[in-house]
């Protein structure tokens, strides 16, 4: 093989790496961090037993009914009984539940002599999960104990109890999750946070590991070991660091998998190449940002900026199809998007790999043309200034 | 040396200190764009980002078997809510799981042959719906909606059918027991109205944290080997402290007070309330940036270490995962951030529209806090000015 200067390069790129302590945290410390954070803060995946509040103003059989189906949900976690609805409001805002139940006075009186009385439920939406769950909680509880009166009175009427379930239940609307039947949350939010953090750790020690040459007036010294080619330059210094983040991403996918038994139903294979074709994705994104703003402060900040929104608006909680249409369009610009969209058509809906195809092409697309201006890179290693 | 002169000491330290970081974010333009082109900047995006608020007409498939009146009207009951539109029949479920693969519709109804005749015969009969699970958020929608379509058809069916077999009390108004669900705080139930004012909070703390280690990575390059600075750490610590919170002062009250007003998100607090609950973090994150200062060996070791930390601090707050759910270990971890204390008083304040002594807490926390980072900051502060003296000694030995 002819000299390049591929060896030395690379040779001088692991020593770099091996004398900051930087690199090893910026490159296995934090993306293995947040990975196993995810994992065991999410763990077990649904936050069950909403704290919420009772208010009983019937103090009667069938009130005592209701609260105690409210407990008997795994949804809910009745903390608290209390008197009036200022009382459970207050409760509310200082944080102790996230809904309340409220029994109207005369309610049994009222429901068995037919005046409808109304059970009323509040749920605090401004935190949207436990909200939500007590939202769901209460209002099965309601809607069971409307079945269960009607029922009562039907079998005192002596309507056999079938028929009475059929004439209080005459349409059964069975709502099924595909590929996720547990509402499981940790499997949407620890892959893709996981992996956009990693991603985001990728792109800043791409930039670091470039733009430090540039402002240690290092960079004709790298680009000379690499016989003033920059695409050897660029070869040698990036593919060690290839080789490890590959690692890395393939670990976290072993933690969600392997570890922690995430759902599979498709093909491990198409996740793992997405991790790898990832990598080189968000090292070319960063080649790139270097070279069309060469100095540390830009690209750093363009990096940190578009990695973090890329948590936002890659859609991980809110689609993309209903974002206004000049923020989604960044969304395609994220390589991480494309993970996901593998990772979601794989793991967890099991289609084939046909569906995924020009989301494989999309991740190479940006290894084939984050390079286009290396030149500029090239004339700002010969020329190093250091801007701070 | 007495006290007064101590005292007249300790204030020219803090008025140099104050004006010398004053000058030094002044004129550093990275640091400008963290202080104030971040702040600025990214509530707005993220606002709009998020500002379409709720998932609508979102496409589903129907595979109806039954072909009858009975189911099309259930069909068009279904499409007449605002969030499920009917992209298309389907003749058989591999069609539709076809479409649902190619990313046409998010959802697969399919109605049994012997739907209608179930309904007319008084038994139940049973409708299967198929969410795509890729995001919870279209799930949820599906839910609700299907849920009231649910007992919009068992209203319909049932008052009629308990009021023929004579029961006719029951069937006043359809069931014998009404009820009625109100939402607290985000009453549209609105993603953006969610979202919005925690993270706002968290780019608060985030981009304060980001200015003053980009100062201190910068400090500790540029004047390693400068002489010592002989004056009183507590007065540097504190003269820096308070330049950061007096420029974070208008920022504050742009995006707590402007961003929600602007955007029309929940606003229900009093500017009192808020503005004098968020001091205290202020505070206290403009101490724990002086102390995390004892990591930043370069300028750039900001970026590296500060910057993927917001993702776990907003993980922290309980905005998305509430903090009831999380184990001992994280719930400690995130007693230590002044924003986890910081969104959660700030979400009840103004959005739940909760009194400043309702939220005495984290207002409580962000002080014991603000006092432990700021010994953690003077004794940092200390640290390295002895390591820089050692340094700058040994440089000078060997010239």
């Amino acid at each position: 093989m002819a000299n390049t200067g591929f060896i030395d390069t690379a040779r001088r790129q692991i020593r770099l790496m091996c004398s900051r302590k930087m690199y090893l945290f910026g490159m296995i410390l934090v993306p293995i961090f947040v990975a196993v954070f995810f994992l065991d803060l999410l763990w077990p995946g649904l936050p069950l037993n909403v704290p919420t509040a009772v208010v009983d103003l019937d103090h009667s059989e069938m009130s005592r009914q209701v609260t105690r189906s409210l407990n008997a949900t795994e949804l809910l976690d009745v903390k608290v009984e209390v008197e009036s609805y200022d009382q459970a409001l207050e409760k509310v805002r200082t944080g102790e539940v996230f809904g309340f139940f409220v029994i109207p006075a005369n309610f049994q009186r009222d429901a068995l002599a037919g005046n409808s009385p109304t059970l009323e439920y509040y749920s605090n939406m401004t935190y949207f999960v436990p909200g939500t769950l007590a939202f769901k909680g209460f209002k099965s509880v309601a809607v069971a104990t409307a079945g269960g009166v009607i029922q009562n009175v039907l079998s005192s009427m002596g309507v056999a109890p079938q028929a009475s379930e059929a004439l209080i239940k005459p349409l059964d609307l069975g709502i099924n999750a595909i590929g996720n039947p547990w509402m499981n949350y940790s499997y949407y939010l620890t892959p893709s946070f996981s992996m956009a953090t990693f991603a985001l750790m990728v792109m800043l020690m791409t930039v670091f590991t470039i733009t430090i040459e540039i402002k240690h007036d290092t960079s004709r010294q790298w680009l000379a070991t690499a016989h003033d080619n920059i695409w050897v330059a660029l070869a040698g210094k990036l593919l060690p660091m290839t080789v490890i983040f590959s690692a890395v991403g393939l670990f976290i996918l072993w933690l969600l998998f392997g570890w922690r038994h995430f759902p599979m139903n498709g093909s491990l294979g198409a996740v793992v190449a997405a991790t790898l074709l990832m990598v080189p994705a968000y090292q070319m994104f960063a080649v790139f940002i270097c070279s069309v703003l060469p100095n540390p402060r830009l690209a750093f900040s363009i990096c940190s900026l578009f990695g973090i929104l890329s948590f936002s608006f890659t859609g991980f909680s809110f689609p993309v199809e209903d974002m206004y249409g000049a923020l989604a369009v960044f969304s395609y610009l994220a390589p991480v998007r494309y993970w996901l969209l593998i990772y979601f058509n794989e793991a967890l809906n099991g289609y084939p790999l046909f569906f995924s195809r020009y989301y494989f092409v999309a991740l190479i697309l940006f290894s084939l043309f984050g390079g286009i201006l290396v030149a500029r890179l090239k004339r700002a290693c010969l020329k190093p200034v250091y801007v701070p | 040396m007495n006290v007064f002169k101590y005292i007249s000491n300790w204030f020219t330290a803090f008025g140099r200190a104050f004006r010398s970081e004053l000058k030094t974010v002044v004129h550093d333009p990275g640091v400008l764009l963290f202080f104030f082109a971040l702040p600025l900047a990214y509530p707005v995006v993220y606002t709009l980002i998020y500002n379409p608020e709720v998932v609508r007409e979102i496409p589903i498939a129907v595979v109806d078997d039954s072909r009858t009146p009975q189911s099309r009207e259930l069909v068009q009951k279904a499409d007449a809510s605002p969030s499920i539109l009917l992209y298309d029949y389907a003749a058989d479920m591999p069609e539709a799981r076809n479409l649902m693969a190619e990313g046409k519709v998010f959802g697969i109804m399919t109605i049994p042959s012997d739907y209608a005749k179930s309904l007319a015969r008084g038994e139940t009969a049973h409708v299967e719906f198929y969410s795509d699970m890729s995001l919870l958020l279209r799930y949820r929608a599906f839910m609700s909606a299907l849920t009231d379509l649910q007992l919009d058809v068992i209203g319909d069916v049932t008052s009629d059918k308990v009021g023929n077999l004579g029961a006719a009390s029951l069937a006043v108004g359809g069931m014998p027991v009404k009820s009625e669900s109100n939402f607290l705080g985000d009453t549209e139930q609105g993603f953006a109205s969610f979202v919005i004012p925690g993270i706002v909070i968290l780019i608060l703390q985030q981009s304060m944290l980001l200015g003053i280690t980009l100062i201190g990575g910068t400090r500790r390059e540029k004047f390693r080997f400068s002489a010592p600075d002989n004056s009183s750490a507590t007065a540097r610590v504190w003269g820096r402290a308070m330049c950061y919170v007096l420029l974070y002062v208008p920022m504050a009250i742009y995006v707590l007070r402007y961003i929600p007003e602007m955007f029309n998100l929940p606003h229900y607090g009093a500017a009192k309330d808020y503005l004098l609950f968020i001091f205290p973090m202020l505070l206290g994150t403009a101490f724990l940036g002086q102390a995390l200062n004892l990591f930043m060996k370069e300028r750039e070791s900001a970026f590296i270490i500060i910057v993927f930390t917001s993702v776990v601090f907003l993980f922290l707050s309980g905005l998305t995962w509430p903090r009831y759910a999380m184990n001992q270990v994280w719930t400690w971890v995130g007693n230590c951030v002044p924003a986890v204390w910081g969104v959660e008083g700030f979400i009840r304040i103004n959005s739940n529209a909760a009194s400043l002594a309702e939220s005495a807490e984290p207002f409580k926390a962000m002080w014991i806090l603000s006092a432990i980072y700021m010994l953690a900051a003077i004794w940092v502060t200390k640290y390295l000015d002895l390591r820089h003296s050692r340094v700058a000694s040994s440089h000078n030995g060997r010239n």
